[in-house]
């Protein structure tokens, strides 16, 4: 029984915007051809619904009702002052930033001296370049069928392309800076690419963040690769943090670990009406270590979904998943983990946590940590638990005179404060803190 | 768990090519023609001189199931099923639906006493097992007997086959079947609301605590036959029973069909407690023949302060599509799910259990032990959800996997969906070796390693072992072939 899919009007006024804009989209003949491929791509795939088990709990379908503007080449005036604004408590942080307004490398309100062992070039420059680089790019999204990183590819706009040398440790953390600006909502696709050099260390920063005054719509569809050299230790966060009322974030992390990499990565999400995470984890050598951590923080009508898969396909590995989130009035948290160790795979030793906090009777968290294992000598365990705030917890507070809006403040805040922790380098970890209490305290 | 030397013994126990079951009895019987239609529906339904009500029940469901597709969701692999190839219905010629003992053929009596199932009264009451149960013993599609009849209707309760509870208390089919689990619930569902032939009808009265165990024990003996029966049992308010289910098919090399239904309902203060040691034909060693074992087994908590407990050990089949469930639809009501599934061979198991919260102050717990072997592959799959009004919904649920070889595979693929803040969910998963710290605790206080594992081996599936009722722990002793060191019971 075949049935004949009706396109969307988001469907179809993606690939409309496709047509419009895709000469003006930067890049070699060689990148236009993927792009093509890519746009074909997604309309043959459409945006995911619910009767797609990756997807059952987020139905872009029916949640993205149509296609805002593409971004291309936008020039918004801005000073560094606002980025500083827009920044908040990140812009604190002794950083070597990247900065892109509205989906474009904006090189004036970028850190102007260069890094000791990192080389940073903006994609757009390297997509028309045609470089060796393009090539590798292309090959890695050409056989992909997600059909969200398929939009990505055909929009690719701007982001980052670091190269971290073998052996550097780089002084300063690297913050890419997204911002959002400009009272014309639109749609933004980023792209970074980083490749870290073997026993490198570096820490890097993204950032999705808005300028007060901006649209209260935003689109945005983030891709970012990284490839960690063998020996190498990378800090990886990203914080998205929006105000807006009508923002859809749908970002794809793709990490392929070397030998004895050593990977943490931590996602703060919070003030997004639709936001999906998905990290890919591939193990590509031995003794590697995987640390992953997450925030999300929900109120009203917002839906935030985070979906990992962590392919343990070599001997000796190690992750570490911890995710974290905070539900008010009708919101939905989502969680999906899935843990796959290959045969060859022994001596896998892999833990994951994901804890829903219910603060109101209506929200809602789902979710799904998967195991899938084909080999015998390993140790892999989950637990996911939800739960309102604790009423003993409460009472001890009230007990010691502590008024119970503080005291919710504070049993949200350690309750975070675990996954927070993980972050090494203290100042992010006190700016994420920080981010979130700006969250709690709007209530 | 690497493989060490003693599990791996007790894991081959229960391996394919030792299949104790696999004789096959001769008997003639009578078949309705091969395939599926109307009129197979028809022949059915007239065979057992059915209410007109019914035959039309079969019919709507044969009309949904044919606009319905197989389900391929489930992580488990096998060729098309050609469900024109099949036999429908197939009874020993001699016994067309119960009949006293007497008249059985003894052929018959020789089978189900082979098989280790004592149908005789009076042996039962001799000791044979130790306590009395009374046994529903369906061959192929028809039941043969039922046993201790009398003495369980003095107590009020009624244990027959459910052809014959059509003919004597069709007001009570009529009101409950279908109620749980809907004829176009599922592809297998709605197959066996069409065809089902016979099964288990349990009705125990308001405040009756059912004098014994009450269980059914299913034969499949006729080559390209399905078997398709349907156990509904009700406990009315204030009862109590414990039912038995047990299976087992011959060898062939053919792969044949299970699909049932059971439906099962406790109203307020009610509690069902319901097991199975599902062993049928697994297939040989190289994964040839054997039990498509696609089953639907839901329980109802529809009555406040109910409960409902499954309890499953899975060693047989060729593959296994199975999850019992509870819908918790009355306040405080329960619902409990122990598992252990061992797959060795080829044989591949995708169970679990849904946990659905209705009602308030609901509570569930759900522990499932899984070990795989050879080349099998075992899938622990389970949905706890709690609805919007569901306050104070809780669960617990454990989930451990033990991997005996690397040519196997484990998976556990749980949901769990809170849509209330007041819901307290708890989830837990494993899969892991045994620990070497454990082991030097045990072998440092004088046990050798292979007691030491047995020890630890028996630690794990525990917590389910205890919860069978007596008359099956012998048996899935010698299933799992792990000895329990009286800590059960």
């Amino acid at each position: 029984m075949s049935v004949a899919v009706m396109k969307t009007k988001a469907e179809l006024s993606f690939a409309e915007n496709f047509d419009q804009v895709h000469e003006q989209l930067p890049g070699s003949p060689a990148v236009k051809r993927a792009r093509q491929m890519a746009a074909d791509r997604f309309a043959e795939l459409g945006l995911p619904h619910r009767r797609i088990e990756e997807w059952k709990y987020t139905d872009l379908r029916a949640s993205v009702k149509d296609a805002l503007p593409v971004r291309v080449g936008d020039a918004t005036q801005m000073t560094i002052a606002d980025v500083i604004v827009a920044l908040g408590p990140l812009a604190k942080l002794d950083a070597h930033r990247m900065v892109l307004v509205n989906g474009a490398y904006r090189k004036e309100l970028s850190s102007p001296d260069q890094l000791a062992g990192l080389e940073l070039e903006d994609l757009a420059s390297v997509l028309a370049s045609g470089s060796e680089h393009t090539e590798g790019l292309i090959s890695l999204t050409a056989r992909d069928a997600d059909a969200v990183l398929a939009l990505n590819t055909a929009y690719m706009t701007d982001g980052a392309v670091a190269r971290v040398q073998a052996g550097a440790r780089l002084e300063k953390p690297l913050l890419i800076a997204h911002l959002r600006a400009g009272r014309e909502p639109g749609f933004t696709a980023h792209r970074n690419v980083i490749e870290v050099g073997p026993k490198a260390s570096v820490q890097i920063i993204e950032a999705f963040v808005s300028l007060p005054g901006a649209a209260s719509e935003g689109q945005s569809n983030a891709a970012t690769q990284i490839t960690v050299g063998d020996e190498a230790k990378v800090a990886h966060v990203k914080c998205t943090v929006d105000t807006g009322e009508g923002i859809t974030q749908l970002s794809n992390w793709m990490i392929r670990l070397g030998r004895e990499a050593d990977y943490s990565g931590f996602q703060l999400t919070q003030g997004v009406s639709l936001a999906r995470n998905q990290i890919f984890v591939a193990f590509d050598g031995e003794d590697a270590k995987l640390d992953l951590s997450g925030v999300f923080l929900a109120r009203g009508r917002e839906h935030i979904d985070t979906t990992l898969v962590v392919d343990h396909a070599v001997p000796s590995c190690e992750s570490r998943e911890l995710f974290k989130g905070v539900l008010d009035d009708q919101s939905r948290g989502v969680f999906q983990g899935k843990i796959i160790v290959q045969q060859i795979a022994q001596k896998t030793d892999g833990k994951q946590m994901s804890q829903g906090l219910l603060l109101s009777p209506d929200a809602e968290f789902d979710s799904k940590p998967e195991l899938e294992i084909f080999a015998d000598d390993v140790a892999c365990g989950h637990g996911a638990t939800c739960t309102e705030l604790d009423k003993d917890l409460m009472f001890y507070c009230g007990s010691r005179g502590i008024p119970p809006d503080i005291a919710r403040g504070l049993l949200i805040e350690s309750f975070i404060g675990e996954a927070v922790e993980k972050v090494e380098n203290q100042p992010t970890a006190e700016a994420i803190m920080e981010f979130a209490r700006g969250w709690l305290a709007k209530k | 768990m690497p493989a060490v030397e003693s599990t791996i013994e007790q894991v081959k126990e229960i391996d394919v090519d030792k299949y104790k079951y696999g004789f096959e009895t001769d008997i003639e019987s009578v078949k309705a023609p091969k395939g599926l239609n109307e009129d197979i529906i028809r022949y059915i339904s007239e065979r057992k001189n059915e209410p007109a009500w019914m035959l039309e029940w079969r019919l709507d469901a044969y009309e949904r199931w044919k606009a319905m597709r197989e389900p391929t969701w489930a992580r488990v692999e096998y060729p098309k099923i050609d469900f024109e190839d099949l036999y429908y219905y197939s009874a020993p010629k001699s016994t067309e639906g119960p009949k006293s003992l007497d008249e059985v053929d003894p052929e018959l009596l020789a089978t189900y006493e082979k098989l280790g199932i004592p149908l005789r009264e009076q042996e039962v009451l001799a000791g044979v097992q130790g306590a009395k149960v009374a046994v529903d013993a369906v061959f192929d599609s028809v039941s043969v007997v039922t046993t201790f009849k009398e003495e369980l209707s003095k107590a009020g309760v009624i244990f027959c086959s459910i052809s014959e509870a059509l003919q004597n208390h069709p007001e009570i089919v009529k009101k409950y079947l279908g109620t749980v689990v809907p004829k176009s619930d599922n592809f297998y569902a709605a197959l066996n609301s069409a065809v089902f032939s016979d099964g288990s009808f349990v009705y125990i009265p308001q405040g009756v605590r059912c004098p014994m165990e009450l269980s059914t024990y299913f034969r499949i003996n006729e080559r390209e036959t399905g078997q398709f029966e349907r156990t509904l049992i009700i406990a009315d308010k204030g009862s109590y029973v414990s039912y038995l289910e047990g299976c087992t098919a011959p060898m062939r090399d053919e792969n044949q069909l299970h699909a049932a239904v059971v439906e099962l309902i406790a109203l307020d203060d009610a509690e069902i407690k319901y097991s199975t040691v599902q062993n049928w034909y697994p297939g040989d060693k190289d994964g040839k023949g054997g039990i498509y074992n696609f089953v639907t087994k839901r329980g109802d908590c529809r009555g406040h302060h109910s409960k409902i407990s499954w309890t499953q050990v899975e060693t047989g089949s060729a593959i296994t599509w199975k999850y019992p469930s509870c819908i918790l639809r009355g306040d405080n009501s329960r619902g409990e799910f122990y598992s252990i599934a061992v797959s060795n061979g080829y044989q591949q198991i995708d169970s679990g259990t849904k946990m659905i919260h209705l009602g308030k102050n609901t509570s569930s717990r759900i522990v499932s032990k899984g070990i795989a072997a050879g080349f099998s592959e075992n899938t622990y799959r389970g949905l706890v959800s709690a609805h919007r009004k569901a306050a104070n919904a809780r669960n617990f649920t454990q989930c451990d996997s033990l991997l005996i070889g690397n040519k196997c595979g484990a998976h556990t693929v749980p949901y769990i969906e809170a849509k209330t803040s007041t819901a307290h969910f708890e989830h837990e998963a494993t899969t892991s070796k045994i620990s070497d710290d454990k082991l030097f605790y045990c072998m440092q206080r004088g046990l050798s390693e292979e007691e030491a594992v047995t020890l630890i081996v028996n630690g794990f599936v525990r917590d389910v072992l205890q919860q069978l009722p007596m008359e099956f722990m012998a048996e899935t002793q010698k299933l799992i072939g792990i000895s329990l060191e009286g800590s059960v019971g």
